[in-house]
């Protein structure tokens, strides 16, 4: 055998080797197999537990929070790593395909319902039935999945319920009373266009941002997203389609900025230099106006959120959920109900603009104190606890409401907002389009 | 020496050994002379093959092992977080029944339309015109070549605020009486694309000027002085000296750019927002290929087959640019 022959071969062995691993990656069998880890009552062993962009800011809570909690168990050996938000979900992904998740894993709502869906969690109502009571009722149902009867896949962390942030001076001067802000989405839209009328064009009343209004305003406003077998999106209605039609009368108005259609637009910075006057409903918003924008911070308003008829408010919230297959359930578990007792939210919630989903914690003086009511930071802290306490929770977006549904409704929405296509056409097309990912998503199983 | 030219280098160094080992006395015995026909002693035929493991092993690790993979998962139906089965082509008869794979290649194909001749000959008259050997030139050039070295993202936010509707450029129109509306440079999908092609060619000129620059630097200086002599004006000496001395340059330059024009993002995605555009309307392949296989319902089998058509794109294209290059060779 020569060298070039020998070198031949080389390659093709070399190049058939490398396409028979080629199947091992990427495909191959789903991510949720392996057995159900059971308790055995022993608190003991190593955990590993994964936090959302806590470092460094939150790095000396987190860590007492771990010591504290080695120190009650000493047989616990907690190995913490923390990951930023860029590419938190594709992380998530990848090691869920590896089947390398942690034990104790933070989530949002949507990694939280992909991996509950795919059977990646254990069931903690079914583990730890005595934990439901701990927490507020409306975050704990948070954490059921729709066909998976009373099970919770994950203990409630902190949560940010949905507020609204104005700037009073701004609506003064549009000829609104500032104690009266709008509480339907429909009253939203009319002072919304009051202020466009007065502004002269100097300001504007609220984002376009379809993506982020989307489907929260559809739910607000009663209209159905999905049938009762929840395998076709039913939103085409005349009530979606006079959203829509208000909302390309609106932009075309002035009443949004016209780059905030594409969510290119920095709603700080608009809010900041008195170009907008609803700020985006978030608590931590108020914290970053007093910071970054004193003035414009001491004209700052805040009320309950825009709930609709129905009493609906939006909440994002965080929560931990335990790997079904984990080596140290009894550890993992205890830990994760640690983090997320009452005492600890509340620490954590003092440090952070977030609320507590723990029942006691929630119940802290801290979260009713209102202040003398012209503290923006406070009122809102106190109206996001009163909120989380009063307001239905169950508006959250459907897992079959995926990035991929919501992106291809928006492209349709933006059509019929810059006057591409009418809102009927663009309702009924969203509509088409989100039922051919839904089908072709249940066709695999999502 | 019988066979030192089939191993030179082996046979150069053993030749210089002996012969140093000959000035010293007393002289060990020789070697015998390999015999006629016979291969000399020489390294074994994998040692090159050694030193190029670790390219070999970074290259296959890194780019055969993902290409080969996302041709194999182009096959199938894969999703985020589910196994894929085999479904033969129908990835890509997919793709080229779907409006919005050839509306996303048509806004590639025009990119590259626009952006390749700009980035072609833009940067050559630049690298002329600051080619001159006068004082202070070379504050003109490192301010060419600063775009370049400027972060994608602060360049799009730079550009986001010449181009919104309140930005520089409307409030100067609207202020001189021009418009009486503000452009939609950024919220109409046409305009959007032209706007994303502005910034790549501001920010290619400096790039490919430093290739031009390179080129024009090895033109003999005789030939303008004989163009010169025969009486050749300034635009006489440029399309008959300078244009075909650097036209393999040229073809470089158009290659790489159409290479980059096919794959660009970063402008659209700044200027236009996470869904390129209102409507999507300004999306691109790479674009589309992010929107379909990202996310938690991301389908990687659909979205590994646009980058596989992708990938046929930008090899007629770059196979193009090599038959010019042979062409003008020839």
């Amino acid at each position: 055998m020569t060298p070039s022959h020998l070198t031949r071969t080389g390659i093709a062995v070399l190049a058939a080797a490398v396409l028979a691993t080629v199947p091992g990656c990427g495909l191959g069998g789903g991510p949720g197999q392996g057995e159900d880890a059971t308790r055995t009552g022993r608190v003991a062993g190593t955990v590993t537990f994964r936090t959302l962009q806590l470092k460094p800011v939150h790095t000396g809570y987190v860590q007492g929070v771990i010591d504290a909690f080695e120190k009650k168990y000493p047989d616990v050996k907690v190995v913490w790593e923390d990951v930023p938000g860029d590419g938190y979900n594709e992380k998530l992904v990848a090691d869920a395909q590896a089947g390398a998740l942690p034990d104790v894993v933070n989530l949002s709502t949507d990694s939280f319902q992909l991996l509950g869906d795919r059977g990646m969690l254990a069931d903690v109502a079914r583990l730890d039935p005595e934990a439901a009571r701990d927490y507020v009722p409306g975050a704990w149902e948070q954490f059921k999945l729709p066909g998976k009867g009373q099970g919770v896949y994950a203990y409630p962390w902190y949560v940010t319920p949905e507020i609204l942030t104005y700037n009073k001076e701004l609506f003064a001067e549009a000829g609104l009373d500032p104690a009266r802000p709008p509480t339907s989405v429909e009253e939203f839209f009319d002072q919304a266009e009051r202020i466009a009328a007065r502004s002269g064009g100097r300001y504007a009343a609220f984002m376009a941002d379809p993506k982020g209004r989307l489907p929260g305003d559809w739910q607000k406003m009663g209209i159905p997203l999905l049938n009762d077998a929840r395998d076709r999106f039913v939103f085409d209605t005349e009530r979606a389609v006079g959203w829509l039609t208000r909302m390309k009368d609106l932009y075309a108005k002035g009443a949004m900025p016209k780059e905030s259609l594409l969510k290119a637009d920095d709603v700080n910075q608009l809010y900041g230099s008195r170009k907008l006057v609803f700020g985006p409903g978030s608590p931590g918003f108020v914290k970053d106006v007093k910071r970054n924008a004193p003035q414009v911070y001491a004209g700052t308003q805040v009320a309950p959120a825009v709930t609709g008829s129905l009493g609906h408010i939006g909440i994002y919230a965080q929560s931990l959920g335990i790997k079904r297959t984990t080596e140290h359930l009894d550890a993992a578990l205890e830990f994760a109900k640690w983090v997320t007792n009452g005492p600890n939210q509340v620490a954590f919630a003092r440090r952070a603009t977030i609320y507590p989903s723990n029942a006691r914690g929630l119940d802290d003086p801290y979260f009713s104190d209102r202040g003398d009511g012209t503290d923006a930071e406070t009122v809102a802290r106190a109206v996001g606890a009163e909120q989380l306490r009063t307001a239905q929770l169950d508006a959250n977006t459907p897992v079959e409401w995926t990035n991929q549904v919501g992106d291809a409704v928006v492209r349709e929405v933006q059509k019929a907002i810059t006057g591409e296509q009418d809102p009927r056409t663009a309702v009924r097309r969203a509509q088409q389009e989100a039922n051919r990912l839904l089908a072709a998503a249940n066709a695999g199983g999502r | 020496m019988t066979g030192a030219g089939e191993v030179s280098g082996a046979g150069e160094v053993s030749g210089a050994r002996r012969a140093t080992g000959a000035r010293r006395a007393p002289a060990p015995p020789a070697p015998a002379p390999p015999a006629a026909g016979r291969a000399p002693r020489h390294r074994p035929w994998w040692t090159p093959y050694l030193f190029l493991a670790p390219g070999l092993v970074t290259v296959t690790l890194f780019s055969l092992w993902p290409f080969v993979n996302t041709v194999v998962l182009s096959l199938t139906d894969a999703r985020i977080l589910r196994g894929g089965h085999f479904v033969g082509l129908a990835n890509y008869t997919r793709a080229l029944a779907d409006d919005d794979f050839w509306a996303a290649t048509a806004n590639s194909v025009l990119y590259l339309v626009v952006v390749v001749p700009a980035l072609v000959l833009l940067p050559l008259a630049l690298a002329v015109l600051v080619q001159a050997k006068v004082p202070g030139i070379g504050l003109f050039r490192s301010a060419f070549y600063t775009p370049v070295i400027a972060s994608a993202v602060v360049v799009g936010l730079i550009w986001q605020w010449v181009l919104r509707s309140d930005g520089l450029v409307n409030t100067v129109l609207q202020r001189l009486r021009v418009i009486s509306e503000p452009v939609p440079f950024l919220t109409d999908s046409r305009l959007l694309l032209c706007s994303a092609m502005l910034v790549t060619v501001w920010k290619g000129l400096g790039y490919y000027m430093v290739f031009y620059l390179a080129a024009l630097a090895n033109v003999p200086a005789s030939l303008y002085e004989a163009a010169a002599l025969d009486g050749a004006g300034a635009a006489r000496r440029f399309f008959s000296v300078t244009v075909p001395q650097v036209k393999p340059m040229m073809l470089l330059v158009g290659t790489l750019s159409a290479v980059s024009a096919l794959r660009v993002f970063t402008e659209i995605y700044i200027l236009g927002g996470e869904s390129g555009g209102p409507g999507g309307g300004a999306r691109t392949l790479p674009f589309l290929i992010r929107q379909v296989g990202l996310g938690f319902a991301g389908e990687t089998g659909y979205a590994a087959a646009i980058s596989v058509l992708l990938f046929l794109l930008t090899l007629v294209f770059s196979l193009l640019g090599r038959r010019l290059s042979k062409g003008d060779d020839a």
